[in-house]
């Protein structure tokens, strides 16, 4: 079922365009994370949600009813800020009480809620203590529980973690997702960590200049993305900028009669050794094209005699660098004007040194092209 | 038993070395405080005389007596009481309004709000009478602009009378009520209001659950500024009040410069100051109270 559905929501701040028609459909229960770098957008879509932004155009739906010009107090949903916004003079316990008493729960139930939700963030033993007194780890948890103890329908999440250090983040971030799951809340949680997505969510919209470029599964998103910026932004890629030298001539009835085997496109690269491209669409001689490997899938061959039959090329390189990053070795090999980027894991190091030649190339299945404006060519 | 003894003298070693600390501050307040209030307390238990000030050396309690027994003068501490109450209220209401209103303000408006409550305070207080003169008067602006209006037909009478004398006194004292109660306000986040809100408050609600609160130490600044002032206070209502706002501070004046009754006007001086410590005392200790009852 469907809870909220972002209907082309556009909002501008004094000419810039913070959200542009941003369109969603959220169903019960689903964690949803909005991911994009900062000033993209993400955030004011989010306070949009919560009733703190009016859009200037288009609508928002909760359980199908039109919420837009809804106050935020009247709207069925709850906001965990960045920076946690607790009641400085009151205690745990009076943070937590506080929606419940603004929804008028009697005070039985009230106190039975409040402890429930404190133990369920595992901060019962904290109940008496001023916020100041916390720290960073359990403001938010308490931030957590002030939230899930009016039992929003759906829970407003924006960048909670990112004031915490790295191991706490990631501890807190398996916990909200086993709250979730406990709860079956539904969340929209708002990041610029694609790590944290990642971990979180069941589906993730990646947001740029105010847009929603791409919405799907974490893992469909970063295997398969629609765009060339959202390979860029889900990690670490190498770009080779290539230039389209040679397309084989057919007719369009033959290009649909010949399945799989269409003769290639040849891509002109920065090093030697063309890349034979699958057929792309509408792609004109002389046409920029971006592809992209990923430093994971850069095939690398260390001796001559290696098998690099299956490989959709291979080029002689060098080994420029070898960087260690804990449990990956990062390797800079210069392949003739360009440099592109591996790793590998400890264990499965190259045998080859700074300095050593190897030949350098990917399975065919390993590129993803992009044209001159980022759409994905397929 | 040795070890304890030494142990003692350097502890005392250093209190009275930490004690040079402060010495200059002890030292300026005997100077300005404690010797000419000790000299008044003095001047107040002489005895009385119409031939000079008082008279030097004596022992009396006539001056309290003749203060108390003197209902122009318990008159006017009674008014000045109510005064000081009446505008510390208004006061603290404006204030309260006006800091909310910097601290919710943004870039130039908060700046803008911000120099008006400076250039109020640093403006002397005669030439910011004179300029509630200039405004409320019956020819001044406002009652031209109100009557201009339709609103009423006549002027309203704003000044010259208890209006005038509180209005001019509020001048006086809300730039510091502000600033007191803006510093307290300014120490919060304001997405706290944004929680509030969507957790069920109301615009005011939020406001009245979760900022007001907070500002309670600002507020007790503000307050004990407001009364203090007001208590004393001397030129508003001898300016724009009329002769019917005889504040302490006024018949004070009188007592020492018309009837040259010195034991008198230190004695009324010395029950003012008495009375007002005892209110502020009370306030403070009941606002405690309320404070720390707001528990689930």
């Amino acid at each position: 079922m469907t809870i909220l559905h972002v209907d082309a929501i556009t909002k501008s701040f004094g000419g810039i365009t913070a959200v542009d028609t941003v369109s969603l459909s959220i169903e019960a229960g689903e964690l949803f994370c909005l991911l994009g770098p900062s000033g993209c957008g993400k955030s004011t879509t989010l306070r949009t949600i919560a009733g703190f932004e009016q859009p200037d155009s288009g609508q928002i739906r909760i359980n199908g009813n039109d919420v837009t010009t809804t106050e935020p107090h009247r709207r069925n949903c709850s906001m965990v800020f960045q920076d946690w916004a607790l009641f400085p003079n009151k205690t745990v316990r009076e943070n937590v009480a506080f929606g419940l008493r603004m929804h008028d729960v009697e005070t039985a139930e009230r106190q039975q809620r409040v402890a429930e939700t404190l133990s369920l963030v595992e901060m019962a033993d904290h109940a008496g203590k001023q916020p100041d007194a916390l720290s960073g780890g359990q403001k938010q948890r308490v931030a957590l529980a002030r939230s899930l103890a009016v039992e929003p329908e759906i829970l407003l999440l924006d960048e909670p973690l990112s004031n915490l250090d790295r191991k706490l983040r990631e501890a807190m971030q398996l916990e909200i997702k086993s709250i979730q799951q406990e709860t079956d809340t539904t969340m929209v949680y708002v990041t610029h960590d694609q790590d944290e997505a990642f971990t979180l969510a069941d589906r993730i919209g990646i947001v740029n200049n105010g847009r929603i470029v791409q919405t799907g599964p974490p893992a469909e998103v970063y295997t398969d993305p629609t765009n060339r910026f959202v390979e860029s932004f889900l990690g670490t890629t190498n770009f080779i900028t290539c230039e389209v030298t040679a397309i084989a001539e057919q007719t369009p009835q033959a290009q649909s009669a010949t399945d799989g085997g269409t003769p290639p496109v040849e891509l002109a690269t920065p090093f030697a050794e063309p890349i034979p491209a699958p057929d792309l669409d509408h792609l004109d001689l002389g046409a920029t094209v971006t592809a992209s490997i990923r430093p994971e899938r850069v095939s690398v061959a260390t001796t001559q005699t290696a098998t690099t039959d299956s490989w959709l090329f291979a080029a002689a390189g060098t080994v420029e660098q070898r960087l260690h990053r804990g449990s990956r070795i990062r390797y800079e090999l210069a392949v003739g004007e360009t440099t592109l980027i591996t790793e590998r894991r400890i264990d499965e190091r190259l045998a080859a040194e700074v300095g050593d030649s190897v030949i350098v190339g990917c399975q065919p299945t390993a590129v993803t092209f992009f044209d001159a404006d980022g759409r994905r060519l397929r | 038993m040795s070890v304890t003894t030494g142990s003692l003298r350097a502890r005392f070693r250093r209190t009275d070395r930490r004690a040079l600390l402060v010495a200059p501050i002890v030292l300026f307040d005997l100077a300005v405080f404690v010797v000419p209030f000790g000299y008044l307390l003095r001047i107040s238990l002489t005895e009385r005389t119409s031939r000079g000030a008082f008279v030097e050396g004596s022992w009396s309690i006539a001056g309290f007596e003749y203060v108390l027994s003197t209902p122009t003068l318990v008159d006017s501490i009674i008014f000045t009481l109510g005064f000081a109450t009446g505008v510390t209220a208004l006061s603290l209401g404006i204030s309260l309004l006006y800091a909310y209103a910097i601290w919710r303000a943004t870039g130039g408006l908060r700046v803008l709000l911000l120099v008006g409550v400076l250039v109020s305070m640093l403006t002397a207080i005669i030439v910011k009478l004179f300029a509630v003169i200039l405004l409320f008067s019956p020819s001044g602006f406002i009652n031209q602009a109100i009557v201009a209006s339709g609103i009423v037909a006549e002027p309203l009478s704003l000044i010259n009378n208890v209006t005038g004398a509180v209005i001019g006194q509020l001048y006086i004292v809300v730039p510091y009520s502000v600033l007191a109660i803006y510093s307290v306000l300014s120490s919060i986040d304001q997405s706290v209001i944004e929680a509030a809100r969507d957790l069920g408050a109301g615009r005011l609600q939020a406001v009245a659950a979760v900022v007001v609160p907070h500002t309670i130490p600002g507020l007790i600044v503000a307050g004990v500024i407001s009364f203090t002032w007001s208590v004393g206070s001397f030129a508003a209502p001898l300016l724009v009040g009329s002769s019917a706002e005889r504040t302490t501070g006024i018949a004070i004046s009188d007592l020492l410069q018309q009837n040259f009754d010195w034991t008198a006007a230190a004695a009324m001086g010395l029950l003012v100051a008495a009375i007002v410590f005892v209110a502020l005392s009370v306030t403070y200790v009941a606002l405690g109270r309320t404070n720390g009852g707001d528990d689930e």
